[in-house]
């Protein structure tokens, strides 16, 4: 079977601002006859957007297509390829491609209690889960409980507002900035890094939490995994979703390598264990 | 499948030009090796000697367009060549192509021009220089599963055609050939192992394969390796091998007053220090020494080896003959076996 490299044309339809130099935008698929299988979107997947004057790059759905073709996706202005988007205009014809890896290992988050760390627009990636999971249709005969970290440089640089709103009544979330000389916040918000707040975190846990996802800058989902391998749990139920260069999403280009694997293919979703075998090698 | 015993290659030669856009490599007036097109009707001497590039290029191009885009559709550019032959392809570059096919089993662009393609492969009766097939298990025979026809030298100008895959046999139909005797086959037999003995001792790349592998050697042997790589991308661009590529998009208006985009993809090297940097300046190898330990991790790489069935480097030796820095493939595993005592 061969690879499809083409994309899907998709359109602009609306976007909200979000945190510093971020969107919330809203596509629309204009074709019902596509290259790509867009039904059944792991939470955590990706897919290439391929803006045709500059290029394409990855980003998660932060909530895949429905129905009618429209799906939303959290953007950060970083490089040409946000830039570029960041310039254009409801109605403006961009392509698809996807959705590609692998995504988060929902059938065994949902029925354990589970601690999310999330730092920047690393939350992008977990918003669809975190929906999923604490959606009224999905199997609630579990007592499962959540607990979110999400860590930003400060307060201008907290994303994903609207969706940290609407989990407060489901999950417990926690907030911590890196710098801070605003002392009028909420007191689930705390001055330093996700670290800082692990063990107050885990407190709030009934039982103890047995799956982690981490999500943000590599550093800190490194520190944090090995928080937690200390605090007992296994390298197996730690999941790290990375981020890479990618230019083709379907392990051919070679760009987003770790060890002998590609992340757009055999990941973005690790587990520490995977992790530590492929930085062996 | 039968074997054929001819004296002069030229029939041959015509025969398939007849049929298959035709390349072969060619000394040219520098006494340099190259792949290049003979004119239908005309054919040229087979060089015997390893090309300067290997033959990568005509399945996996240095750049190529993947897709246009004209503001309302994308739509694919796959390309559509007409049938060509390589013919007199060293088992070495073989291997390499057999590699390739592996890897690129799903590319719709690889395989265009691969399922195009009757592959002419030619044993090496003498060591080339910095090669070292064998150890590899790439050579100095065509290895039967990598060609369709296969040439073998025999000595007083007389060559042996052994068919390999039924395109091989279709491409000879309409030739006359005289059918050879069995031991003709053990002539051949007994030049390649004639010339594997040639090959000089190299037993420090084995060790070096072991040693990669072992997971002993530390980041500070990279480190100081890579203060040698300039980032040239010589030895990614000869390795017949390597398959790292780069998209682009570019505007082209080829209607007046009507712009399209195209997207390319064009040949890349891990070796380069922006590889993995991504848009915000994050690059997992930033350091030299990181990127210098992961390509010849992927030459070596045991896991690599378990994927492909074979090592990512068929043992051509060109990235000793083109690097700059002196850290080829002899040069890098002849250090780490001096270096190996300090770290074992």
């Amino acid at each position: 079977m061969l690879l499809n490299h083409i994309p899907d044309p998709i359109q602009l339809l609306d976007y909200i601002d979000d945190g510093e130099h971020a969107r919330h935008y809203r596509f629309r698929l204009l074709s019902q006859n596509n290259n790509h299988d867009w039904r059944n979107v792991q939470a955590g997947q990706f897919f290439m957007l391929n803006v045709a004057s500059v290029g394409e790059a990855p980003f998660t759905f932060t909530e895949p297509p429905n129905e009618h073709g429209e799906f939303r996706v959290f953007i950060r202005q970083m490089g040409k390829v946000t830039s570029t988007l960041f310039l254009m205009k409801a109605g403006d014809i961009l392509g698809a491609r996807g959705p590609f890896g692998r995504g988060w290992p929902l059938e065994k988050i949902k029925n354990s209690n589970t601690i999310i760390v999330a730092g920047g627009c690393g939350l992008a990636p977990l918003v669809n889960l975190i929906d999923r999971l604490i959606s009224p249709s999905e199997d609630q005969h579990n007592n499962q409980q959540l607990a979110l970290i999400y860590g930003a440089r400060n307060r201008r640089s907290q994303m994903l507002n609207p969706e940290r709103n609407r989990w407060k009544n489901n999950i417990s979330i926690f907030n911590t900035l890196d710098e801070s000389s605003d002392q009028d916040y909420p007191s689930s918000t705390i001055q330093g890094s996700p670290l800082n707040i692990l063990a107050q975190a885990i407190a709030t846990f009934d039982s103890p939490p047995k799956t982690a996802l981490l999500c943000g800058p590599e550093l800190m989902m490194n520190c944090i995994a090995e928080y937690f391998v200390d605090y007992g749990l296994p390298p197996e139920s730690i999941f790290l979703s990375m981020e890479r260069r990618m230019h083709c999403a379907v392990g051919l280009c070679g760009h987003c390598y770790l060890g002998n694997k590609y992340v757009c293919k055999d990941g973005p979703t690790f587990s520490w264990q995977e992790l530590q075998q492929l930085t062996q090698c | 499948m039968k074997s054929y015993l001819i004296n002069d290659l030229s029939p041959l030669q015509q025969h398939l030009s007849e049929h298959y856009q035709f390349h072969q490599p060619v000394k040219n007036s520098n006494e340099q090796c190259y792949w290049q097109q003979i004119t239908k009707g005309t054919t040229k001497p087979l060089s015997d000697e390893r090309p300067l590039s290997s033959a990568k290029r005509f399945f996996f191009t240095e750049h190529e367009n993947l897709l246009i885009f004209n503001g309302e559709f994308f739509r694919e550019t796959l390309p559509s060549p007409e049938p060509f032959v390589l013919f007199g392809v060293q088992s070495c570059d073989l291997s390499a192509i057999s590699y390739q096919d592996k890897f690129f089993s799903e590319d719709p662009y690889y395989q265009a021009r691969r399922k195009q393609c009757l592959l002419v492969g030619i044993d090496c009766i003498e060591p080339c220089e910095n090669g070292f097939c064998p150890t590899v298990d790439a050579g100095p025979g065509v290895r039967s599963h990598t060609a369709d026809l296969i040439l073998h030298p025999l000595p007083n100008k007389h060559w042996l055609v052994i068919e390999k895959t039924e395109e091989g046999v279709q491409s000879l139909r309409g030739l006359t050939l005289e059918t050879t005797q069995e031991h003709h086959l053990r002539q051949r037999d007994q030049a390649l192992h004639r010339c594997k003995q040639l090959f000089a001792d190299d037993s420090y790349i084995t060790h070096g394969i072991e040693n990669i592998n072992s997971g002993k050697i530390p980041g500070s042997f990279w480190k100081k390796l890579a203060i040698q790589c300039v980032g040239c991308s010589g030895c990614t661009t000869l390795c017949p091998t390597c398959s790292c590529y780069g998209t682009r998009s570019t505007e082209t208006e080829q209607e007046p007053g009507r712009k399209n985009n195209i997207q390319q993809r064009f040949w890349d090297s891990c070796l380069y220090e922006g590889f993995q940097r991504e848009a915000s300046f994050h690059n997992p190898s930033a350091e030299a020494g990181t990127r210098v330990q992961r390509f010849w991790q992927h030459k070596f790489g045991d896991n690599f080896y378990a994927e492909f069935e074979h090592y990512g480097c068929v043992g051509c030796g060109r990235c000793e003959q083109t690097c700059p820095g002196v850290i080829g493939v002899h040069s890098v595993m002849k250090r780490i076996e001096n270096a190996a005592e300090s770290y074992s």
